[in-house]
């Protein structure tokens, strides 16, 4: 069954780029849902039925680290995957993310050859 | 919009003073990101249009996207776009016509900025510990000149659009 995602991104422009990419990719997907902060992103993964979150980490108001420790403490979404997208790479920061629930990540820039070979076994 | 932007580094002295072998090597690695940027996201061919230079002449209807370096490197990393190439460019990344400067062709250049800014921190730490890099920001004008109020070792990079001509700027503390 095709996946709900949810992208996390304060970039309308890197938003659209990642939803691109995944049509380009052939990846099977459902509904695409946008938010573009982590407080946003909490408040549509509790509206709505989100299979999996894409986040950006550098975001203003609440980032991608803030999010998944506070994700981590909200019982009914804790459990739903997230994927970091980002330009951060440095081993401490996706580190930390994956102490806090993350399940991989992407670099960007990427390509939709890329986002096929590391998201098509999750999606 | 000011006539002039001051970009004050954030910090103390890096790079131990005049590196110029470290720096031309984060200048090479700058210009493998640049180049990787347009072509796998932006989808656009670009190349290096010449030697760097050291220094701009203010920028005439242009837009210019930066974040900033804070922690063990402090600095800035900006984009400078004349206004036709800036439209071109986003053009391509989002794969519409753009005919002004509005809030697209900001957040995509801003968004350029962020990844480069991104390329810059790994550049110069491998595990990326201890930099921290700003939210991008963008400014436009008429005429409007990009410099250092401090002590900053600076290249500026050239590259060649279909539009025109672009230039990547690193500036970090001395």
């Amino acid at each position: 069954m095709a996946k709900n995602v949810l992208l996390v991104d304060d970039s309308s422009t890197m938003r659209k780029i990642i939803s691109r990419s995944l049509r380009q990719a052939g990846l099977d997907f459902g509904e695409i849902y946008e938010a573009s902060d982590g407080q946003e992103a909490l408040a549509l993964l509790e509206k709505e039925t989100i299979d999996i979150v894409l986040s950006d980490i550098n975001m203003p108001n609440m980032n991608g680290i803030e999010f998944l420790r506070e994700k981590a403490n909200r019982p009914a979404i804790k459990d739903i995957p997230v994927f970091m997208i980002s330009t951060e790479t440095g081993d401490d920061i996706i580190g930390e993310a994956k102490s806090l629930g993350a399940i991989g990540s992407l670099k960007k820039p990427f390509t939709p050859d890329k986002v096929n070979e590391i998201l098509g076994p999750i999606m | 919009m000011p006539d002039t932007l001051s970009v004050a580094p954030l910090g103390p002295e890096i790079l131990g003073g005049n590196d110029v072998s470290s720096f031309t090597q984060i200048s090479n690695k700058i210009i493998e990101s640049t180049i990787e940027i347009f072509t796998d996201m932006v989808m656009m061919e670009i190349s290096v249009a010449g030697e760097p230079l050291l220094e701009l002449a203010p920028l005439k209807r242009s837009i210019t996207g930066m974040v900033g370096l804070a922690g063990v490197y402090r600095g800035v990393l900006a984009v400078h776009f004349p206004k036709q190439v800036a439209l071109e460019v986003t053009g391509s990344f989002l794969g519409m016509e753009v005919d002004e400067i509005n809030d697209d062709v900001q957040d995509a250049i801003g968004e350029i900025a962020n990844m480069l800014g991104g390329n810059l921190k790994t550049i110069l730490s491998d595990r990326g510990k201890d930099i921290h890099l700003s939210l991008p920001s963008t400014i436009y004008g008429e005429e409007y000149a990009f410099t250092s109020q401090a002590d900053a070792e600076q290249i500026i990079l050239p590259f060649q659009a279909p539009a025109g001509v672009f230039y990547v700027e690193v500036e970090l503390e001395r």
